[in-house]
C-alpha cells in the first residue's frame, strides 16, 4: 500500500507556503511543465497556456490537494474544472485585488483561515502560534532562479512579467547566450514572486499576521490599483542598474498583456516585448533571433 | 395608430415615422425619425431591422440619445458617475441622489458596431498596447481618450476582484493614463462552509454572510464617495426609494420578459427585447424616462398577446441566449434563421432580479452584488440558466462567444455540458464579433441547421 500524500500542490505566489508547512503538510510550488495530455483542460482559443498547464500538471500529481487562487480570472475558472475534473480536493483561495483598505487585508487573512481549516480536513493539524512562528523562520520559501554572475562585459537585463513555466525559462539562456545577464528576474516565478522578509518582533507577536502581511504585499499586475508594482520595479531596477527590459507574457493573459505599453512609456530603458503560446516549440529559433537583435541593440 | 407588428428597415421607419406623426403621434424631446442618427455616424442602423411599433420607436431614440442627456445632465450642474463594471449595483445608489447621474462607460462597448468600425476607437485601444485579445469594451479607451461619445465622469468607480481580466486590465490602463478610479471588491462568490451563516441571494445563488458582510463595507467606500460628489446624505429612506424605482423598472422587465418570451407568438423581435433589458442595467442616463419607455412598451407586448398577433411563425425554434452579441445584427439574423428569442442571459442575469426590501438597504445592494452570475462558478451560472430554460420552455440553446474575452474560454463548455445533462438539449457554440458582415454566411448556416434540429426534434 502506497503512503497517501501529503504534498500541497500550488503555484500562486499569494499562497505561503509557511502556512502549509506549519499545518504538517508538505507545500509544492507547482510550475507546469507542462505535461502531454490533457487531463482536465482543454487547448481552447482564449484559455492561457499557463492556466491550462498548471490545471493538468496539477490534476496529474499525486497530491493531497490543490488550491487554486482568485489571482486573475482564468485561474478562478480553471478551478471550475479542477474540483470537477479530479478527485483531488481543490481550494479556492480569494485573493482581493484591492490592497489599500484594512478589509482587504483582513479578508486575506481571514482566508487564510479558512486555507487552514481545509488542510485540516486533509489530514494536517491546526498549528499553534509557535508552531507557525518556528515554521516562519525554518522555512527558506520559493527559491527563485539565481540571478547570473557578472561578467565585466555582459548587458545587465531585466526580466519582467507573469509566471514562466519551466519550458520557457530558456529565455534566460537565450538572454545570456546573446550576452545579457539576468540581474533581475521580475516575472511571478522569480524575485518579484517572493514575499518580503518576516519581521522578526512582529513574527514574535502574532505570526499569522506577520505571515498574511508578507504575502500579501507581493506587488502584481493584477492588484487594483498596480500602483506597487511600479514602486518595486523602480526600485530594483535602480538598484541593479539595469539596461534593458525582456518583458514575456502569455496570450490570453490580459493582466499582463495590458501592462506593456504602460511600461513602454514608464521605464525610460529599451523594452523588447514576448509573448508565447506555451505550446509552440519552434518558436525559439525566432525568440533567439529577437533576443540577439535586441542585445547587440544594447551592446 | 399601431399597425400589425412588422419588421421593417430604416428606410421603412422613416415612411412609418411620417405616417404616425401625421396620424397624430406625440413623441418625448429625444424623439424624431430613427434614420437622424446615422447622420452621427451610427451606420450600423441602415442594416438592422426594427419593430414597427411607436414603442419601439422610443426605445431606440431613448438608447440613441444618451450622450446628449448626459451633456444636459452636466450643463444643470448635476454630476457624472462612470460606474464601471458592476452592472447593476452604482446606478442604484446613484440615481438615488437627484444631482447625480450614473451611466456605464463600458456601454462603448457596443460603439465599433453601432458605429461600424468607423470611430478609431479599437486603433486607440490598439496603440494603447490594447490589441484584439480583449473584449470589444476595449472601445472604453478610445472613448475616454476622444471624449466623444460621453462626458468624462466626476467620478468613476470600477469593481474589482471576482471579475473578467479583460475589464479589470483596461480600467487599470485607464487608471495609469491619469483618470482616477475608485477600485471597490467583490470576491469570488462561494457557497457557506461548515459553521458559516449561508444567505440565499436573490435569484437563487448562495453566499456566506461573511461575504455579504464585506461587499457592503466595500459598497459603504462607494456610498461615501457618491455622497461627497453630490455634497448630500444618502440616508436611507432615501436610498430605499431609490431601491423602488430601479425594482419598479426590473418588475416592468420582468412582465416584458415573461409575455416576449413565452407568449404564442413573439409579440417583441429578440434585438428590441436586448435594448429594452440593458436599461436595467444603466437606466439610459434618466431613470424615470426609462419607467416611461419600459411602460409603453409593455403596453403594447401586452396588446399584441391580446390580439394574438406577433412577429414570426408561431413554430420558430424556441431558442434561450447566452452572452450579448457584440454585433446587434445577429439578433435580426436568429430570427430571419427560424428561431425565436425564449430567455436569454446577457451576463447580468442579477440586475433583473428584485432588490430584497425588506433588509437594510445596504445588506440588500451588497447581496445584488454577490448575486451577480460572473462573480461566481461558471457551474452555478449553468445552474441559473437552466432553471430560466425550464421557465420559459426554450428548445435549443445558444451560447455567444465574446471575442477576447477571458471568461468565453471555458465556460460554453461548462454551461454546454450542463444544458446537455440536464435537458439533453441542444446546445451551439458561435463567436459573434463587433461587425459579422465577413461570417454571416457561416453563421447562418450554423443558426438554421440548428432551427432545423429543433424542428426534427419536435417530431421524434
Ligand atoms: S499567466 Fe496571466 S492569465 Fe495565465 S494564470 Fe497567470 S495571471 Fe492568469
Ligand atoms: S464582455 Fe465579458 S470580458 Fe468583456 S467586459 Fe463584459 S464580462 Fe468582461
Amino acid at each position: 500500500m502506497t503512503e497517501p500524500s501529503r504534498t500541497i500542490v500550488y503555484t500562486c505566489p499569494y499562497v505561503p507556503a509557511e502556512w502549509i508547512a506549519a499545518h504538517g503538510l508538505q507545500p509544492r510550488r507547482l510550475i507546469p511543465l507542462p505535461t502531454d495530455g490533457a487531463t482536465v483542460a482543454p487547448r481552447v482559443e482564449g484559455l492561457c497556456p499557463y492556466a491550462r498547464a498548471f490545471a493538468n500538471d496539477a490534476a496529474a500529481e499525486n497530491a493531497a490537494g490543490i488550491v487554486v487562487t482568485t489571482l486573475c480570472d482564468q485561474m478562478r475558472r480553471v478551478y471550475d474544472l479542477l474540483a470537477r475534473g479530479t478527485r483531488t480536493p481543490t481550494f479556492l483561495l480569494n485573493v482581493p485585488k484591492t490592497w489599500q483598505t484594512v478589509a482587504a487585508q483582513r479578508m486575506y487573512l481571514e482566508e487564510l483561515k479558512r486555507l487552514g481549516r481545509f488542510l485540516v480536513r486533509l489530514g494536517g493539524h491546526a498549528p499553534s502560534y509557535n508552531e507557525l512562528a518556528e515554521t516562519m523562520t525554518q522555512h527558506v520559501g520559493w527559491a527563485a532562479s539565481a540571478i547570473s554572475p557578472v561578467h565585466d562585459a555582459s548587458v545587465p537585463i531585466a526580466v519582467v512579467g507573469g509566471p514562466l513555466m519551466q519550458r520557457d525559462r530558456i529565455l534566460f539562456d537565450l538572454i545570456e547566450e546573446s550576452g545579457g545577464r539576468i540581474a533581475l528576474d521580475a516575472t511571478e516565478t522569480g524575485r518579484r514572486g517572493q514575499r518580503r522578509a518576516f519581521d522578526r518582533r512582529r513574527l514574535t507577536e502574532n505570526p499569522l499576521m506577520e505571515l498574511a502581511d508578507a504575502y500579501f504585499s507581493i506587488p502584481d499586475a493584477s492588484r487594483r490599483p498596480n500602483s506597487e508594482l511600479y514602486s518595486w520595479l523602480k526600485n530594483e531596477l535602480t538598484q541593479t542598474g539595469v539596461r534593458g527590459v525582456v518583458f514575456h507574457h502569455y496570450v490570453w493573459c490580459d493582466a499582463w498583456r495590458a501592462e506593456l505599453a504602460r511600461l513602454k512609456e514608464w521605464v525610460g530603458l529599451p523594452v523588447l516585448g514576448l509573448d508565447s503560446d506555451g505550446h509552440d516549440e519552434t518558436d525559439v529559433a525566432r525568440l533567439r533571433t529577437r533576443i540577439r537583435a535586441f542585445l547587440e541593440m544594447l551592446q | 395608430m399601431n399597425a400589425e407588428p412588422r419588421k421593417i428597415n430604416l428606410e421603412q421607419w422613416d415612411r412609418e415615422y411620417a405616417r404616425l406623426r401625421a396620424a397624430g403621434m406625440t413623441e418625448p424631446v429625444y424623439g424624431g425619425p430613427l434614420s437622424r442618427h446615422v447622420a452621427d455616424g451610427d451606420t450600423r442602423l441602415l442594416k438592422l431591422r426594427y419593430d414597427n411599433s411607436p414603442a419601439a420607436l422610443r426605445l431606440w431614440n431613448f438608447l440613441l440619445t444618451e450622450e446628449d442627456r448626459l451633456r444636459a445632465a452636466r450643463d444643470d450642474g448635476k454630476k457624472l458617475v462612470g460606474a464601471m463594471k458592476d452592472l447593476g449595483t452604482v446606478p442604484v445608489m446613484a440615481y438615488s441622489l437627484d444631482n447625480l447621474v450614473a451611466f456605464y462607460p463600458d456601454g462603448a462597448w457596443w460603439i465599433p458596431c453601432v458605429m461600424e468600425l468607423n470611430t478609431g476607437l479599437l486603433q486607440i485601444a490598439d496603440s494603447l498596447g490594447i490589441d484584439e485579445s480583449f473584449c470589444p469594451v476595449r472601445a472604453m479607451l478610445g472613448a475616454f481618450i476622444t471624449e466623444a461619445h460621453f462626458p468624462l465622469p466626476d467620478l468613476l468607480t470600477c469593481s474589482v476582484g471576482a471579475t473578467c481580466d479583460d475589464f479589470s486590465a483596461i480600467a487599470q490602463r485607464l487608471n495609469g493614463l491619469g483618470h482616477p478610479i475608485l477600485w471597490w471588491e467583490i470576491p469570488h462568490r462561494r457557497p457557506a462552509e461548515n459553521g458559516e451563516q449561508a444567505v440565499t441571494l436573490p435569484g437563487g445563488f448562495s453566499a456566506p454572510q461573511s461575504q455579504i458582510d464585506f461587499v457592503r463595507s466595500e459598497l459603504s467606500r462607494v456610498k461615501a464617495a457618491l455622497e461627497e460628489l453630490a455634497s448630500r446624505s444618502l440616508d436611507d429612506d432615501t436610498l430605499a426609494a431609490g431601491i423602488a424605482k430601479a425594482n419598479l423598472v426590473r418588475e416592468l422587465l420582468a412582465q416584458l420578459r415573461h409575455l416576449a418570451f413565452t407568449a404564442p407568438l413573439c409579440p417583441m423581435p429578440a434585438l428590441e427585447m436586448l435594448i429594452a433589458e440593458m436599461l436595467a442595467i444603466h437606466f439610459c442616463s434618466d431613470q424615470d424616462e426609462t419607467i416611461l419607455v419600459l411602460t409603453d412598451l409593455l403596453a403594447e407586448v401586452t396588446r399584441r398577446v391580446a390580439a394574438g398577433t406577433g412577429h414570426l411563425p408561431a413554430d420558430a425554434a424556441r431558442i434561450f441566449w447566452v452572452n450579448p452579441v457584440a454585433d446587434l445584427q445577429a439578433m435580426n439574423l436568429l430570427e430571419d434563421c427560424g428561431g425565436r428569442m425564449c430567455g436569454t442571459e446577457y451576463l447580468f442575469a442579477h440586475a433583473l432580479d428584485p432588490i430584497p426590501t425588506t433588509i437594510p438597504t445596504m445588506e440588500a445592494l451588497a447581496q445584488m452584488a454577490l448575486a451577480d452570475p460572473m462573480v461566481g462558478s461558471a457551474f452555478d451560472r449553468a445552474a441559473r440558466i437552466v432553471a430560466d430554460i425550464r421557465r420559459f420552455g426554450a428548445e435549443a440553446v445558444i451560447v455567444s462567444r465574446i471575442p477576447g474575452a477571458s471568461h468565453c474560454a471555458l465556460e460554453g463548455e461548462i454551461i454546454g455540458q450542463v444544458v446537455r445533462e440536464t435537458y439533453g438539449l441542444p446546445v451551439l457554440e458561435i463567436e459573434v464579433p463587433s461587425i459579422t458582415d465577413a461570417t454571416q454566411a457561416t453563421l447562418r448556416t450554423r443558426l438554421e441547421a440548428l432551427v432545423e434540429t429543433v424542428k426534427d426534434r419536435r417530431e421524434r
